[in-house]
């Protein structure tokens, strides 16, 4: 509040009052503190909740690992399985079971067009056997 | 008024003592702690905090895979899978006798020798090694008291005792290589295990943020072999039809490719079945293909006479005159086929005549029939790449005799092969002169699926017009001579009989009863692409390399031609 104008006692001088200003009270400045309050709490529950999914990452992490070492045995096992499906000895005797027998001869076929041997008759050979592995 | 004089009261001055006590006793103790303190967070930190560390940290060896073993089309002939090894602590099962029964029915012990482990002192005993991990699974379900598991990687063979002498084997606790390619390609299949540090909690568990660094570990090199499991299926079958009919007591089967040195199958028998250890017989794991000595007999005829025509001694028109014998000393040369007096050279290889050999071997002399054999392969390591490789014997020749020697190293005796030294011998005449060391691995693929191709040494023997004319004789063998029963439908094919007294070591003399029945040789034989050796030690019945071997050779050889897509090249 400003106190009332006194005039100053100089003759011929002109109507100057000197006023004095009273001492002004500044505002508490709330707002900056709340703000900055909710910084620092917001960035301590940030820094928390980090933690804790950083925590949470590294025990999925562990997790994900097992997992693939899981897998992986799996996919081992199906090696293994696949290796001894292949085997000739089970295949012949599946074979036997299923009443397939070597033939008494062999017969050899001699395709027009596949020339004589020499030089070439491997690819030859080759191609041929491609091409019967293509017919149903 | 008079005051009361002042008495000062004795529990007074003891109360102040015991104070003071209590004050000094006090001011101890917290000199004491005030001391550890500074021990504990100032002088001994560092100490203390490592402790604490050491309790937390945990190194493990990271295990490395151990490379797989792949033949020629791609077939795992060895791989390394997980298992699981069931162990007890015996201090803590409750009841022995009935874990025992339980524990035998999962894993097919016997119950008796279950219980023996539950119930011995100490607190650690396996119970079952490296059961299949749903075998396990059965085993840890029953939640038995006292009873462990521990993870461990296997090393198992798909194709059984098909490759097993070639294969070989590995120690079951290290995985480590014991016999066969698994012995001689172990530094390469093993890799170099890892480290893991890590900060676990007291119930094991990973700590999040806690130290953590890892040296991953380094997988083992995968072999892929020159082997293929189809010839190799039909070689065992083939040699056990073979020993069967005979009465073999072992023999051996090798099949090369005689241009790139590969060995296509390797068979011997009696084998063994790696998966079955208890059962195993030393004698049997042994690669005799690549081990055991023979000696070559007639089989050798092709190293005498293939040195004569290089030498330009003689050339396969070439007619000699063939004595009814030969008898130097005591020891009398004859031949057991019937033919006439006069040979072609071509003749002699066909009717597997000692006697025309040896003179071809006497116009050689010593010196050069030694240095043609060592050239062949014979009496030196082939260098193949598998351990226990034998060189043989051949004596220097300075060192032969100058009355039998020459003549009976011509034929085959005084000298004492591998059959596989023999089948790179004949791969020599089949690759156009050029000897090639034989092999097992065709690439080595490390970790990081680089491949390594082998290089195997190469080394002209003889020219090339010397193996054509060598491989025209193979062929009368089979179409004219003793090797009728080689023959291959489809196929020309050529290769020569060999039957040897079996010598016997233990007494110093060649067996009256036994003998060694071998038959070498290629197909086609215009452009040979296998060569097959084979071995049968003292057969009983069609004791003779023509009629107990040669019908192997066929047999193999027609069913490695059609694996190998060859086309035939005879009506």
């Amino acid at each position: 509040m400003t106190a009332p104008a006194q005039p100053l006692a100089f003759p011929g001088a002109p109507d100057l009052r000197l006023v004095a200003v009273a001492r002004s009270r500044r505002a508490p400045r709330v707002g900056t503190w709340l703000l900055l309050t909710v910084v620092l709490a917001a960035a301590f529950f940030l820094f928390i909740y980090s933690r804790i999914a950083l925590d949470h990452s590294a025990f999925v992490l562990q997790e994900v690992n097992r997992q693939m070492e899981v897998e992986e045995a799996r996919y081992w096992q199906l090696r293994l399985e696949a290796a001894e499906l292949q085997a000739p000895e089970r295949i012949v005797a599946r074979a036997q079971e299923m009443g397939l027998t070597y033939p008494e001869s062999v017969q050899t076929i001699t395709v027009p067009g596949m020339g004589a041997p020499g030089i070439g008759a491997d690819e030859r050979w080759a191609d041929l056997k491609a091409l019967l592995g293509a017919q149903p | 008024m008079s005051l009361p004089p002042t008495v000062t009261p004795r529990r007074s001055r003891g109360l102040n003592a015991r104070l003071v006590m209590v004050g000094v006793a006090l001011a101890l103790a917290w000199l004491g702690v005030g001391y550890r303190l500074v021990v504990v967070q100032g002088t001994r930190a560092e100490e203390y905090a490592a402790r604490g560390r050491d309790q937390r940290l945990h190194t493990e060896t990271l295990a490395a895979d151990r490379g797989t073993i792949f033949d020629a089309e791609g077939r795992e002939l060895a791989l390394t899978v997980d298992s699981v090894t069931v162990y007890a602590n015996p201090a803590e099962v409750t009841d022995p006798a009935v874990e025992a029964r339980y524990l035998a029915s999962l894993t097919g012990q016997d119950p008796d020798e279950v219980e023996a482990i539950l119930s011995g002192e100490g607190t650690f005993a396996y119970v079952a090694r490296q059961l299949d991990p749903a075998d396990a699974d059965l085993v840890r379900a029953a939640e038995l008291p006292g009873i462990y598991f521990l993870e461990e990687p296997k090393r198992v063979y798909p194709a059984g005792a098909l490759t097993a002498q070639v294969i070989g084997l590995v120690q079951p606790d290290t995985n480590e290589g014991l016999e066969g390619l698994e012995l001689f390609y172990d530094t390469a299949l093993a890799g170099t295990p890892g480290q893991l540090r890590v900060e676990r909690d007291p119930a094991g568990r990973t700590i999040p943020q806690g130290d953590y660094s890892v040296t991953p570990a380094e997988p083992g090199s995968d072999l892929v072999l020159t082997l293929r499991t189809s010839i190799q299926y039909a070689a065992t079958q083939a040699l056990a039809e073979a020993m069967a009919r005979t009465g073999a007591t072992s023999g051996s089967v090798v099949v090369l490719d005689p241009v790139t040195g590969g060995v296509l199958a390797m068979v011997n028998l009696p084998g063994f079945d790696p998966e079955d250890r208890a059962s195993l017989l030393p004698e049997n794991v042994r690669n005799r293909a690549v081990t055991d000595l023979f000696e070559p007999g007639s089989t050798q005829k092709l190293v005498t006479i293939a040195a004569a025509l290089e030498a330009g001694l003689v050339e396969p028109g070439t007619v000699l005159e063939i004595p009814a014998s030969i008898e130097i000393l005591d020891t009398v040369f004859q031949d057991f086929t019937q033919h006439d007096s006069l040979l072609t050279v071509t003749e002699i290889v066909a009717h597997s005549s000692n006697l025309g050999t040896i003179l071809l071997g006497e116009m050689l002399g010593a010196q050069r029939l030694h240095d043609y054999m060592v050239a062949f392969g014979q009496g030196r390591r082939s260098r193949i790449d598998f351990p226990g490789e034998a060189a043989g014997v051949l004596q220097p020749s300075e060192d032969w005799c100058i009355t039998t020697c020459v003549a009976g190293t011509s034929i085959g005796y005084h000298v004492s092969v591998t059959a596989l030294q023999m089948a790179a011998a004949y791969a020599t005449i089949a690759n156009d002169g050029l000897w090639v060391q034989p092999h097992f691995v065709a690439e080595v693929v490390d970790g990081q699926g680089s491949r390594l191709p082998t290089a195997p040494n190469r080394q002209q023997v003889v020219s090339v017009e010397t193996a054509r004319q060598m491989r025209a004789m193979l062929a009368a063998v089979v179409e004219q001579g003793t090797g009728s029963l080689a023959a291959v439908g489809g196929y020309r094919v050529g290769g020569k009989t060999g039957t040897t007294k079996k010598y016997l070591s233990e007494s110093g003399e060649y067996s009256d009863e036994d003998v060694v029945a071998s038959f070498i040789g290629m197909a086609p034989i215009d452009n040979p692409r296998v060569v097959v050796a084979v071995v049968l030690d003292s057969p009983q019945e069609d004791a003779s390399g023509g009629t107990g071997a040669a019908p192997v050779f066929s047999a193999v050889a027609l069913a490695a031609l059609h694996q190998m897509g060859v086309p035939p090249d005879a009506p």
